[in-house]
């Protein structure tokens, strides 16, 4: 039978493997599922195309998922679209619930990978179609919905907007390339420093740079930490983990999956924005929002299954048009070039075996993953109870570590780890707000290509509103998001007026 | 004598700097070596026809050899910082394309760089059309530039992609002088902008390759995805060389139709345009001789052993091996031809 001509138990062995190390590489602060994948990329030549993506297969779910640890125990996301999972995983964690949080986002992850793939199996050639008709401008709109999230993010609305557009402002120091629309030449730099910030500074030691350095010096600056006792890490009955979670959640858990699996389908969209707008989408329509960054398991679960949602959705338009749908899978394409397969509209109906065999290989990365992670949980949550003088020296080199391979060894990616550390240091003690400015950074780049290039392809501002029906539904979401995010506040604002008052 | 342990972690490191420099005057590459590429991307061809030199160096040598996709901009900064040989770049003709078209982070690479061996072609750079377009071929496309249709090509600006853009301006200007402005550049990035580009109907004709867009002229006429090929900008005796199944569902015939003679993009009024993409090592200018003498030695042997060719060409890349020195003189010719075509279009 054609099946088990791939499913060997050497192809069993590898996704096993890869999705073990992929967790690793996710865990550690400053190693990404992107550059586990770069690593073993090599390796995939000589295993063969079946077996390499075994491989690939699983350290790409397995990196994903295991961004969520150091998320939730530390407040550094493990990856970027971890992000998101801090912003609740941590309350909870200082709560003395790491263990339950964990668990959410592990089961989330599970969800959010069997949906995407089942929409990739079932739907991929259908959803390649549809992700087509996004053009710059509906690409665009989706990038403003996902930056709309700022103000939700925000705890004072105009502090948020401000710390928001100096990440947009600050990702957009680079060379402004002529194929964006540029003139060629760099910009927002002093001359003596255009060797170095040419090419801008890179997302992943911005990022870890602004949550693990600064973290380290905020703990540094209070002086002499200890780590949690294991006391603090019983659980009792209240925080037990319990699957009754889910039962309310159902939908938050559905759509979030969608989300991730959709965002994933647009290929330059990037993936931190699966879980940004998965957790924007979570908290306009919870019945309690203002519970959202402070520990709120729907963030960890909306978060979770966004970002997994992601893998079998970036899948879709790399086998369906030969164009990767995120950084990892760009990465993926590498190991059909080793073996000179052409990936393109004809490629699920050509290679019905390796098609097979991917289909394969992200199951059981999933529910391998699901059960190495859950029930190493109590092991793995023991990480905070390494006194911190001790954990924190061994994250810091990691984070160095990550920072200089992440381009494949630059130097200045070391000094931007140190600058934003400081930064995000800084930020704090001048009430400046991190989340909104690493959305902005993340998605600024982004929003500005696909703003000039709508305007220059279309010549007509008045493009943006008439594009297409997928554009209106984008702006009825944007108002949406904005409204919602400024009725908030003023709600806010009431609470403490009110409180003030009592 | 008192043996203190800063006296034997002195002769350590001064042992180890001279085992370092033994390697460096024997003229042979270090251990570990990392080759950079003009290419952030592992899906391409730079990385795919890398890795295969890379696979047999390292197999030759008994060395490591690392595929590192940094990109031009940081290879070239790679490579100019080190002269011990530990770096060296894998690049095609972008190299000194770039300095052509004036792009930012390109210098003379004959000047700058010692020019390296050359070890295979790509005769995959293409041009196309949507498969219901009413342009079927690129006589149809000059036709109506000269009836002063204006013809939208989508390219990536700067380099290889626009060669091609350049070369059917300068065909316009010869088969119908003025008709050049007809044909407009849309300035895209990756390929999968330039798809993008045609199926937003911003593009009538995109630059690709064979290897990336094939699969989309097998597709009905009615997909919106559906393309054809006009013209494929490889000599014939390149493609002559390519295996005789072609592409996908492509045959190796079948392409030649669309390349040089029978596809005709005018050069002068008795020549046609052609361009292969070449790729080729680079390295820092300072590199010893012996190392580079050591590259050409071990590629001459693997190419005679003939096993090399057979990867290459499943990976649809033409075999074309010539050692450092002659490589240089070859390239800095093509530059020659490339950099006047470029001033006649521009003049």
């Amino acid at each position: 039978m054609e099946l088990f001509e791939f499913l060997t138990p050497l192809f069993v062995l590898l996704v096993m493997g890869g999705t073990f190390v992929g967790i690793i590489f996710g865990a550690i602060p400053g190693l990404t599922a992107t550059m586990a994948v770069a690593v073993c990329l090599p390796l995939t030549y000589p295993l063969g195309l079946e077996n390499g993506l075994a491989l690939l297969l699983g350290l790409y779910v397995g990196g994903i998922s295991g961004g969520l640890v150091p998320a939730v125990l530390l407040n550094i996301p493990g990856t970027p679209s971890s992000i998101t999972t801090t912003f609740d995983g941590y309350p909870m964690s200082q709560r003395g619930e790491g263990e339950r949080a964990l668990k959410i986002g592990i089961f989330s992850s599970l969800v959010g990978g069997i949906i995407s793939l089942i929409a990739l199996y079932f739907f991929a050639p259908a959803l390649a179609d549809f992700a087509i008709r996004f053009s710059y401008v509906e690409k665009f709109l989706i990038i403003i919905f996902a930056l709309s999230v700022m103000a939700a993010l925000s705890t004072d609305l105009l502090i948020g907007i401000f710390s928001g557009f100096l990440g947009i402002f600050i990702s957009l120091i680079d060379t402004y390339d002529v194929e964006y629309g540029g003139n060629g030449n760099t910009r927002l730099m002093p001359e003596s420093l255009e060797y170095w910030l040419e090419g801008g500074f890179s997302l992943l030691p911005v990022l870890i740079g602004i949550f693990g350095l600064a973290a380290i010096l905020h703990e540094a600056e209070a002086g002499v930490p200890k780590g949690m006792s294991m006391k603090d890490l019983k659980v009792s009955s209240k925080n037990k983990f319990s699957f009754s979670i889910f039962k309310d959640q159902i939908v938050n858990l559905v759509r979030s999956s969608g989300i991730g699996t959709f965002v994933g389908i647009l290929p330059g969209v990037g993936g931190s924005a699966a879980s940004i707008l998965s957790y924007t989408y979570a908290k306009t329509f919870s019945k309690n929002p203002e519970n959202f960054g402070k520990g709120e398991p729907a963030g960890i679960i909306a978060s979770e299954s966004g970002n997994n949602g992601l893998t079998g959705g970036a899948l879709v338009p790399l086998l369906s048009l030969g164009i990767p749908g995120d950084s990892t899978t760009a990465l993926l394409i590498g190991a059909f070039t080793l073996q000179g397969v052409q990936v393109g509209p004809l490629f699920i109906g050509n290679n019905p075996m390796t098609w097979n065999a991917m289909i394969v290989a992200m199951i059981i990365a999933n529910f391998a993953m699901f059960f190495m992670m859950f029930y190493a949980i109590r092991y793995i949550v023991m990480i905070i109870t390494v006194p911190k003088h001790i954990l924190f020296p061994i994250i810091l080199m990691m984070c160095v570590v990550g920072a200089y391979t992440i381009n494949y060894g630059i130097i200045f990616d070391v000094w931007t780890l140190l600058i934003f550390g400081i930064f995000g240091w800084l930020a704090k003690h001048l009430s400046l707000e991190i989340a909104p400015f690493i959305i902005g950074f993340i998605l600024g780049h982004s929003s500005e290509i696909y703003f000039v290039k709508s305007l220059e392809s279309f010549e007509d501002l008045s493009i943006f509103f008439t594009k297409s029906w997928i554009a209106v539904v984008l702006w009825v979401l944007i108002i949406g998001s904005i409204g919602f995010s400024v009725l908030l506040s003023r709600k806010k604002q009431d609470n403490t007026a009110n409180e003030v008052a009592d | 004598m008192r043996i203190s342990r800063r006296l034997v972690l002195g002769a350590v490191a001064a042992a180890a700097l001279a085992t370092t420099s033994i390697t460096a005057f024997a003229g042979e590459l270090p251990k570990n070596v990392r080759m950079v590429i003009g290419s952030k991307s592992t899906g391409g061809d730079t990385y795919q026809n890398s890795a295969i030199i890379a696979d047999a160096l390292a197999e030759k040598l008994g060395i490591n050899i690392k595929v590192d996709a940094v990109g031009s901009t940081e290879g070239f900064k790679a490579l100019k910082r080190d002269k011990r040989g530990s770096t060296i770049m894998m690049f095609h003709d972008q190299a000194y394309l770039g300095e052509l078209y004036g792009r930012k982070g390109y210098d003379d690479p004959f000047t700058t760089y010692k020019i390296g061996a050359a070890v295979a072609i790509n005769p995959g750079n293409s041009y196309l059309v949507a498969k219901d377009s009413k342009y079927k071929n690129m006589t149809e496309i000059f036709a109506a530039a000269a009836a002063g249709e204006k013809i939208r090509v989508a390219i990536q600006p700067g380099g290889v992609s626009e060669i091609g853009f350049s070369a059917m301006k300068n065909a316009a200007k010869v088969l119908s002088p003025g008709s050049e402005v007809n044909l407009v550049a849309v300035k895209t990035g990756s390929q999968s902008d330039k798809n993008q580009a045609m199926f937003d109907d911003l593009a009538d004709v995109i630059n690709g390759s064979i290897q990336a867009n094939e699969q989309f002229t097998q597709l009905p006429a009615d997909d919106q995805k559906a393309m054809r090929f006009v013209w494929v900008t490889a000599r014939a005796e390149t493609l002559d060389q390519a295996p005789a199944k072609g592409m996908g569902d492509t045959t190796r015939d079948q392409l030649l139709a669309y390349a040089n003679p029978k596809t005709s993009v005018p050069l002068t009024k008795s020549e046609n345009f052609t361009f292969d993409k070449e790729f080729f090592l680079l390295y820092n200018k300072d590199m010893d001789e012996g190392m580079v003498k050591q590259i050409d030695t071990a590629l001459a042997e693997i190419f005679a052993e003939g096993k090399i060719q057979e990867r290459q060409k499943g990976s649809f890349f033409i075999p074309n091996f010539l050692p450092s020195d002659e490589a240089s003189v070859y390239y800095m010719g093509k530059r020659d031809i490339y950099r006047k075509i470029i001033q006649d279009i521009t003049k």
